[in-house]
């Protein structure tokens, strides 16, 4: 693993912790080599995103984010709040980069996603039309 | 302010008033650090300090709670 990929794990572990420690749910991660994936992106990329990197351009970001979304949901690795810490993220993400959304829309989609229907593309899709 | 020493079960013991403990933000299993000075029979209380490692961008921790407090009512309200 990268530097940056052990950071970006520190980062979501702390989200998890977060959230963990304000609304419950068992703390610690599941599944490392899960949330190791989760961080793993092809072609040696990764969520450079969670870094405050300012990406060039809006579909590397969405790209990274359905990346993240997907394998959050799809892989549960941490022992609870995997959905709600994919939110928390999301929605600072979104945030830092000054990005038009409507908070309770990005609840509701994280919500009831299912990843045995949407893959990644149709995820980062998803972002890109609900984001202004 | 002074304080009786207690019986807790076989222990000896000594309540914080909540004034202190707000003051301090201690809540129930808060870690503190206590050290005793026997030359000067004082005993001081100190909030434990933790230190985050470098790699932690520290700005970026702040800004996830406040995007937490921000939006508390839709993370509050998930199952996962």
């Amino acid at each position: 693993m990268t530097k940056d990929q052990v950071r970006q794990i520190k980062l979501i572990c702390y989200a998890n912790w977060l959230i963990t420690e304000k609304v419950g749910g068992d703390k610690g991660v599941r599944d490392l080599q899960m949330l190791k994936a989760t961080v793993t992106l092809p072609g040696g990329l990764s969520l450079t995103c969670f870094l405050g990197e300012k990406l060039p351009n809006r579909k590397d970001l969405f790209l990274q984010l359905g990346w993240f979304i997907f394998y959050m949901l799809d892989s549960e690795p941490f022992n609870a709040r995997n959905r709600t810490t994919t939110l928390l993220l999301l929605l600072w993400v979104l945030r830092y980069y000054r990005l038009g959304f409507d908070a309770p829309e990005f609840a509701e989609y994280i919500r009831t996603l299912d990843t045995l229907k949407h893959g990644n593309s149709d995820i980062s899709l998803w972002l890109a039309n609900h984001c202004r | 302010m002074r304080r009786k020493v207690i019986r807790v079960g076989s222990s000896k013991g000594v309540l914080l008033p909540r004034e202190v403990t707000k003051a301090m933000s201690w809540e129930f299993g808060s870690e503190i650090e206590l050290t005793a000075d026997e030359a000067k029979h004082e005993v001081y209380l100190k909030t434990l300090k933790v230190t985050i490692p470098d790699d932690y961008e520290i700005e970026h921790l702040h800004q996830l709670e406040d995007i937490f407090q921000e939006y508390n009512n839709l993370l509050g309200g998930f199952n996962d």
